[in-house]
This record gives C-alpha cells, structure tokens and sequence, in this order.
C-alpha cells in the first residue's frame, strides 16, 4: 500500500534577507525522509529549532517567504489508490485543495490560531462548508456534533463562543475539532499539549489516537514530551539539526533508544518515579549548509573522528529502526537511568557531568537533618484570596484558606492542574496580592500588614523565577542590569554590585561574556539562567519557582532543573517549587503540596506522596502522568469531567469529577487529616485500598 | 444590557465635561483682548452709547450674575443673543450645525469606505507597485492644504467640465426645498423632494471630496497596517493553512479583525474635519457652522463663542462614544 504521506529526501534552505544580514541562510532541513500512513500516529521529535515545524509546513506547502525546498513530498489524496502528488510542485488551486482536505494542521498555540473575531462555531462552520461542501445549518449541526466529539461540554453555547472566551484547553480541543472537521487525510498537531496539565494532555492526545483508530487518518504528532509520544505514537522519527537520526517503532526507540542524540533526550526527562535526571551540555547548531559530518558529534560522548568528518548514513537496527550513527548504543538506558555509578562512568560523558552536582536522590532529605530546629521564612496561615470583578458583585476565590509553612533550607513543591491556585499562591507569598483573610509572614514580618516602602523592601526578601524566562527580562536592558537590579533596590553600591553579579553568574555555570547582552540574544536556557541568578543574588530569604522549566526544551530544561537542584543545598533559604508537571516536583523538592481550586488537598514529604497518595485528586494526577519508565506504580485512577465544569462551592471540591464520590463528599467540606507522615482532606482514606481494589477506580 | 448601561454612563459623563466647558470658555472669552461692544458700534460711539449697549446685552452686570444668567438660559435651552447679529444665538446654531455635520459626517463616510477597500486591497499586494501608488497618493492628498485642493477642484469640476453647479449656496433656491433640519441632503429625503436631492448632492460633490482627500491618508494607513498585521497572524495562517477559499478569508478573517482599530482613529480624524470645514466652507461659500464660529471668534461675540465651544465639546464626548461602541462590536475580546 502506497503510504499517505513519503517525504523523500526534503532539504529546505532559509535565505535570509534581512538588511546587515543579507546572505546568510540556514540549513533548516537536511535530506529527510519519513512516511505516514492512514489509521498511524507518527511522534515528530527534538529539540526546538531542529527542523520539526518546518516539516509541517512543507507538507501544507507554507514555507517561510525566503525558503528553498527540494526533495519531494508526495501526498496520496486517497490513500492505497497509487497515485501520489508532490505537495512542492503544486499549482495554486492544487494546493488551495490539498490544505485542509488533504493535510490539516493543527496549531501550536490555539489561542494564537484562532481568530479572535470570529466566534469558535463560525470557524468551525466555514471548514465544513469549505471541504464538506454542507449547507450552512447541517454544517450547525455537525459542527455541534464534533464539539461534542472532542469533549467539549455544553457545545451547542460554545458554539457561540469567541476564543477569548475559551479556556486553554478547551481552545485546544476547538483547534482540533477545526482540523478533523477539514475531514483530511493526514492530521498534522504541532505541539498540541504543550502547557497543558496532565490530564488535559492526556485527553487530547486521547483525541489524536482516536482520529487515526476510528477515521483512518494519518497522525503527525510534532512534540517534545517524549513520553507521551511513547504512548500514543506507532512510529517515532527524531530529528537533530534538520536531519532524521533516529526513526522506528515510538515505544521501543523511547524505552531503548540507539542514537546518542536521542539517549540525551531521553535522559533529560524528568520520571515521576523518580529517576534523576541527566543534563547534557551544549546546544542544538544552527547549519549554513547540509551537514557533511555528525551534527550532534560536539555534544557525543561516543564521537570520534569518523564522527568529526563523515556524516552517518542511515543503517537498519531493527525491524523498522533506522538510525543514522555510527556507535549505535545497545545497553539499556534504564540502568543508565536509574543513576548507578558503573554505568555512569562507562556511559556517556553526559552522565559523568551529572554526576556529583546532580540531583539528590528522593529519599535526600531525611540524611542531613540540621541539629536546630531551622527558622521559618513563610508561613501562610489560612490565606484566602478574591479577585474581585470591577463592577462589584462576586469575584474570582483563588485560594480558600491555604496554609503553608517553608523552613530555611527546605524546598516545597506546589502542584496542581492550571486553575487551581498555584500562581496566585506564588504572587501572595511575594506580596504581590493582599489576602482577603488569613496571615502572611515573610522572614517574621506580616505581609499584610504593611506598605509602601516597607512592603518593597519586604518584597526584596521573596523573589521570583519566572516561566517565560526571555519576557520576564526587560528587552531594553543587559543580562548585567538585570541580574544587578534587586541589589540596586537593596541600595548595594555600584562597586561592590559587580563582584556579586559575577559571582551569582559563576554559580549558574554562566561565563561572564553574557553580561553585555540582551534578551533577544540569549538562549531560552541561558536566559532562564540570568533570571535564577536574578532571584538569588540579593541573597533572599525565600525563593519563588513558578514553571521555571515549562517554557524550555527537554535537554534544557535537565539543565536547569540541575542548577535548581544544586540550590537545593541551600540551608540560608527557602524555596518553592511550583509546576504542573510533576515529574519535575520529584527530583529534588522535600515536600509537596497538592493545591486544587484554591485549597490544600494532600500534603506530605514527596516520596511519600508519590508512592502512596492518599487523596483521589493526588492520584489521579499522578496516575496520568505519562511515563518512558515505569511511571506511577500503584493502582490508578481518572477524574471524570475537566476541571473548568467542576463546582467548588458546598462539600469537596472534587465531588464532581471524583470516581470515588458519595453524597457524603457532597455535602461535607473536607479538612486536612494526618495519615502517616502526610495529611489529606478526604474522609475516604482509611477505605481508600479497599475502594482502589474493588474496581472503583478507572483505568 | 451592558451596552446601554455603558451608553448611559458615558452620556451621563457628559454633564460634568460640559460643566466644565462652560466655565472655561465663558472665563477665556472675555479675557480674551477685545471689546464686542465696540466691534458693533462703529468709530462715532460715545461712552454713553456704549454703555448702553453694555446694558443691553448685559455684560454692565458683574461676572458671576452674567454666568448665573448664562446658565440658566443653558437650562432652558437658550444660548444667549448674537452680539453682532443680534438674532437668537440657538435659532442661528440650528441652521448652521446642519450643513456642516452633513458635510463632515459625507466626507468621513466616504474616506472611511475608501480607506477600508484600498487599505485592504493594499495590504494584500504588500511592498508591489499598486501598494505603492496607493500609499504615494494618500500621502499627497494629505500633504495638500484643503482650501488649494478646495480651488483646483472648482477649477476642474465646475470652470472646465462644468460638471458640478457653481460653489455657491447648498441647493438649487429653484427646487423649494422645505428645511427640516437644515442638513439639505436629509432634509430633502424628509420632505421627499427628488429635484432638491440630485441638486444638493451636485453641490455636496466636491466640498466632500476635498475634505475626503485630506482626511482619508491617517485612515488608510491605519486600515493598511492592521490588515498586514492580519495577514502576517497566526491566526489568518491557520485559516489559510485549512484551505479556506479566499473570498470565505478575506471577509471572514479579515476585515472585522483589521478594522477593529479604525473607529478610535476615526473618530480623531471626524474632530480634525470638523476644523477644517473652515477654510472649506469659506472656499464653497458654504453657510456653516464653521465660518459662524470664526466670525465669531473674530468679533469677539461671546454667546457664539461659548455656544460653539459647547456644540463642539458635546461632538467631541458623542463621536468618542460612538467609536468606543463600534469598536466593542468590530472587537469581541473589547468589554464595555
């Protein structure tokens, strides 16, 4: 059968015509070959800048003004029918037919690619009638239908929605709804979970699984969560530098992969089972021209000069396993994983690097336990938290009485789905919003109790790592300014800033010919590094992570995961750690708190959470974590709906997508109960094992 | 619901801006160096007959009786006596302020519409020669001074063509158009009177096309940036991306998106017409609000001076309100 989808050797070339810039152009595809077929979903992945969405766009036929494209992408508008069209080559009204119906695309960021003044329905209707040649009223209808198909709730009001109306993930399910409903033959989804929590990223990989099982769609999965790829995914191609190193079945190239390229990539991921993770430093080049040796050779731990001077040509390892290198590794990375020293030293250099700066293991906290009790820096009793809506009536209750207390030298993790709280935690522990009740004491001061001034100095005490690691930087100012301003706040003077500066920029590993640069000019890693360093070098009492890793690529985000875990030896400061993501959580946080809609579900010492979550909310969290190891042991459970249908306002808040519900936890609020060394607000607990057992739970 | 709440807020923000006008300009007037008395009474007058005619227009009172007066006329609907014409100074509004909203609001609607097809139309040929000559040109016709571009226009349209009727008057006296509102246009419409329509229309023609050309340059190059800010979207990408045919993008994802900025912009430019009627109305021989105001000004006639300062705030506060409600309907994410 004549594949939906060959690219046959496609190298695209980017001339840049930039002024001062003129001539340059970059390598951004290099001889790449891949196929898709109906009814298979093929995972797409690498770093950024490895050439994954321009091979989406080549297929729709959009390149970037300035680009080159040979090779071929040949496209078989019906599949097994032989005949097979060269996207490239295409005429005008060839590809005004081929986008949409034959390759849909479905975007990055729903937001963005939704148009903001058209309502969801409309652009939804105007696909149908477009490829589906319906009337505008059956179109309503099937429209309604499809909505109804990605599990929108309620569909027939958010037809009428516009985007802005829309949640996140929500709007990720409209932007596949407007891609299946082009009815195409191949459905292309760039990055469709990143910023999602798990259990969104779940369902809508749910979603792309089904569109290939049930319609016989091709699925092209472009992602850089390995994981979930290794789950959904048939085949996997990985890409590095614009070429395909690695391409075969998804779940034994992610769980044993051959390609070093790929091992570092695997290596970075953070396990909820809790596997340290391996940074490999370095970065992706980018390439003028094809490559005529191993691009990923500066960063091989295994290079040598073959490596150096020949480019690899792709050889079989396996039924269907290609890989493109010339020291293919066969041993299993598990044992790599799991972080024992012999395989660390015979491995790659990589793990050497890791070696004694990384992560401590789960079980870190308990061996150096300090002979004083160490001082608090936050406590947060109670806190209550209301955005008020501007023409009074009602508001927004972000936290519902949260208590939480950090000790010097501990780190806390703070995990939730979006919504529930963790953000405006973060901003009223930094004194950002006021509590409508409850205390905040900050190195021993109450933060609402005072103002002005005293506030800001206060505030000087707490600081903040943002998510968006380059917009939290102002463009304007250097890597220097920036990482100096909260000694210019402190009233540091200017000699002695120096020295600090060079001295917090030497702790992230950075060199100081960064410190004349801007934003723009630094890497996602780089500048993430800058903002660390930003936050640590007035020497705080308290510091804030809040995503500080969602943003960057895999192997960079092994990286700083790796600095931040190298602050965790701190004992002068405390810290907290917030994510949704949380594998991330496991490596190196002391204690976790569960926050959902504003309130503590469960709390505890991390590995005890972990492995044994008391509340239904922890675990199902935990259990749809995707996983390239083990994953999360115990038996698992769903939550029923999405979180933005659930009701916070009488009993627990978790009765409406909780499997396990009574009428009990419908009417009776929960409070936080000690069980073991951790405390959960759920009165099943004590049945929990014997609710679990007895087919209660999901899959 | 929310609209008309948010329309009575802003309309019951115009009591205090109004207020507020009212004050200023009644103070600035007669700081202002002059003395309308003497304007009317020619060389010969004596103090005796002056002051007279102080008392007669009431200005030998002291100043916070003229103001009391003053706004209890404004209660009533009265804006005083013209000093110089000595007829009712809201009698005389009414037949001014109807010809040159008739003229600013054409004028307006017409760049508007030219702005948003050629702006568009433009941006969809970005950086090629129709772009290009389509920008050169706005910028010229903004470049020129309105009372030239008023002449060449006379010049051509009537001296040489003959095709318009001569700047002079609004409507044939021949057509016996029955005034309404004093807008000829719609007054002609009201009282259906098809000769007195074509008539006004013909003399309508070319002062609107001056005001047009001067104004429409700010707005098509807001309209043409907005659209290539579309085009270049993620957004307009994607819909593109699904194949949608182009005239579905074009009027679908287009232009309500590009043109949610336009009524901010136009409704500044809708002021700046207003003040270039002016020299217009001055070049046509147009009756308007316009050349009353100056004459005004010019003699120091404060019940004119107060009463257009007045017409033109109470525009200013409508125009802006309208913009900010078209603007929360062309913008769903804007709310009110």
């Amino acid at each position: 059968m004549t594949p939906l989808l060959s690219i046959e050797n496609l190298s695209v070339v980017i001339h840049r015509s930039d002024p001062g810039d003129s001539g340059r152009q970059i390598a951004a595809l290099s001889n790449v070959s891949l196929d898709v077929n109906a009814g298979e979903v093929v995972g797409l992945v690498g770093e950024s800048g490895g050439g994954k969405s321009m091979v989406a766009r080549s297929i729709v036929g959009l390149l970037p003004p300035g680009s080159r494209a040979t090779g071929r992408v040949l496209f078989a508008a019906r599949p097994g029918a032989g005949e097979q069209v060269d996207v490239l080559t295409m005429d005008r009204a060839a590809l005004a037919g081929h986008r949409g119906r034959g390759a849909a695309l479905c975007f990055q960021n729903p937001r963005g690619a939704l148009s903001p003044t058209r309502t969801a329905g409309r652009q939804l209707t105007d696909r149908l009638t477009t490829h589906q040649g319906m009337a505008l009223g059956r179109a309503r209808e099937a429209a309604r239908e499809l909505f109804e198909q990605v599990g929108i709730r309620d569909p027939g009001r958010r037809l009428d929605a516009y985007p802005h109306e829309l949640s996140g993930g929500m709007a990720q399910r409209v932007m596949i709804s407007l891609a299946t409903g082009c009815a195409p033959g191949l459905l292309i989804a760039d990055e469709p979970t990143t910023g999602l929590d798990v259990t969104l990223a779940r369902e809508i990989l749910r979603q792309l699984r089904h569109a290939a099982d049930t319609d016989r769609r091709g699925v092209l999965l472009i992602s850089h969560d390995l994981a979930s790829v290794a789950e959904v995914c048939d085949r996997v191609v990985v890409l590095y530098a614009g070429a395909v190193v690695e391409t075969g079945p998804a779940g034994r190239v992610l769980r044993t992969p051959a390609h070093p390229y790929t091992r570092t990539l695997v290596a970075s991921v953070p396990q909820v089972d809790g596997h340290p993770v391996v940074a490999t430093p370095g970065g992706m080049p980018l390439l003028a021209r094809a490559p005529t040796a191993c691009p990923f050779a500066p960063r091989c731990g295994h290079a040598d000069d073959t490596c150096r001077t020949q480019h690899p040509a792709t050889t079989e390892w396996g039924a269907g396993w290609q890989v493109a290198c010339y020291h293919p590794q066969a041993e299993n990375l598990a044992g790599n994983l799991a972080g024992s020293p012999a395989t660390q030293a015979g491995g790659a250099r990589t793990a050497t690097q890791a070696g004694p700066a990384g992560p401590r293991p789960p079980a870190g906290p308990a061996a150096p336990v300090p002979a004083a009790v160490p001082r608090t820096v936050l406590s947060v009793e109670d806190a209550h938290v209301v955005y008020r809506s501007r023409f009074g009536g009602g508001g927004h209750h972000a936290l519902r009485g949260v208590s939480l207390q950090v000790a010097a030298g501990e780190t806390v993790g703070v995990v939730g789905e979006s919504g529930c709280g963790k953000s405006t935690l973060a901003r009223l522990v930094l004194g950002l919003v006021r509590p409508a009740a409850g205390r905040v004491t900050l190195a021993g001061h109450d933060l609402s109790r005072i103002r002005g001034r005293r506030l800001r100095r206060l505030r000087i005490r707490a600081q903040l790592v943002f998510q968006d690691p380059i917009g939290s930087l102002s463009p304007r100012r250097t890597a220097a300014d920036a990482i100096a301003e909260p000694l210019r706040a402190q009233g540091v003077p200017a000699a002695e800033r120096a020295g600090r500066v060079a001295a917090a920029l030497a702790r992230m590993g950075l060199d100081e010919s960064i410190l004349p640069r801007r934003p723009h000019e630094l890497s996602g890693g780089q500048a993430q590094r800058v903002g660390i360093a930003r936050a640590l070098v007035g020497g705080p009492d308290l510091v804030v992570f809040d995503e500080p890793t969602s943003a960057l690529d895999v192997t960079v985000q092994a990286q700083i995961l790796q600095v931040v875990a190298e602050l965790t030896g701190d004992e002068s400061r405390g810290r907290v750690f917030i994510s949704h993501d949380l594998a991330t959580v496991r490596g190196f946080c002391d204690r976790v708190v569960v926050l959902y809609l504003g309130r503590v579900v469960e709390e505890g010492p991390v590995a005890e959470v972990f492995s044994n979550p008391r509340h239904p909310y922890t675990r199902a969290l935990l259990s749809s974590v995707p996983s390239l190891g083990a994953g999360f042991a115990g038996p698992r459970l769903e939550l029923v709906r999405d979180l933005e249908e659930a009701d916070a306002a009488t009993g627990c808040p978790l009765a409406a997508r909780c499997p396990l519900v009574t009428d009990r936890c419908r009417a009776e609020p929960q409070e936080l109960v000690g069980y073991g060394a951790s405390r959960a607000a759920c009165w099943r607990v004590p049945e929990m094992p014997e609710l679990l057992r007895g087919g209660g739970a999901g899959a | 619901m929310r609209l008309l709440r948010f329309v009575a807020r802003r309309l019951l923000l115009l009591v205090p801006v109004l207020l507020g006008v009212v004050v200023v300009t009644f103070l600035l007037v007669r700081v202002l160096p002059g003395d309308p008395i003497r304007t009317i009474l020619g060389p010969n007058a004596t103090e005796a007959d002056a002051a007279a005619a102080r008392a007669r227009y009431g200005l030998d009172q002291p100043l916070w009786r003229q103001f009391v007066d003053y706004l209890r006329g404004l209660g009533t609907g009265d804006l005083g006596r013209s000093i110089q014409s000595g007829g009712s100074v809201t009698s005389e509004l009414a037949l001014r302020v109807g010809p040159t909203l008739e003229l600013v609001v054409l004028a307006l609607a017409v760049a508007l519409v030219v702005a948003t097809v050629l702006g568009i139309w433009s941006a969809r040929r970005a950086h090629r020669i129709g772009d290009h000559s389509i920008r050169v040109l706005a910028l010229a016709g903004n470049s020129l001074p309105d009372f030239w571009l008023g002449l060449v226009l006379i010049l051509v349209g009537y001296s040489v063509l003959g095709w318009f009727p001569a700047p002079s008057g609004r409507v044939d006296p021949d057509t016996h158009l029955t005034p309404v509102t004093g807008a000829d246009l719609l007054d002609a419409v009201l009282t259906g009177n098809g000769p007195a329509f074509g008539s006004a229309l013909g003399y309508l023609a070319l002062p609107v096309a001056t005001l047009s050309i001067v104004i429409v340059a700010p707005l098509l190059r807001s309209v043409r940036a907005s659209a290539l800010e579309v085009l270049r979207s993620e957004a307009y990408t994607a819909a593109a991306a699904h194949g949608l045919p182009d005239r579905l993008l074009r009027r679908g994802y287009l232009v309500r998106a590009a043109l949610s900025r336009l009524p901010a912009l136009a409704a500044l430019v809708f002021g700046f017409g207003i003040g270039s009627t002016v020299l217009v109305e001055y070049v046509f021989s147009w009756q308007g609000f316009g050349q009353w105001a100056l004459r005004g000004l010019l003699f120091r006639d404060y019940p004119v001076v107060q009463a257009s300062v007045l017409v033109i705030a109470a525009g200013y506060v409508l125009v802006f309100l309208v913009a900010d409600v078209v603007h929360a309907m062309l913008d769903p994410r804007v709310r009110i």
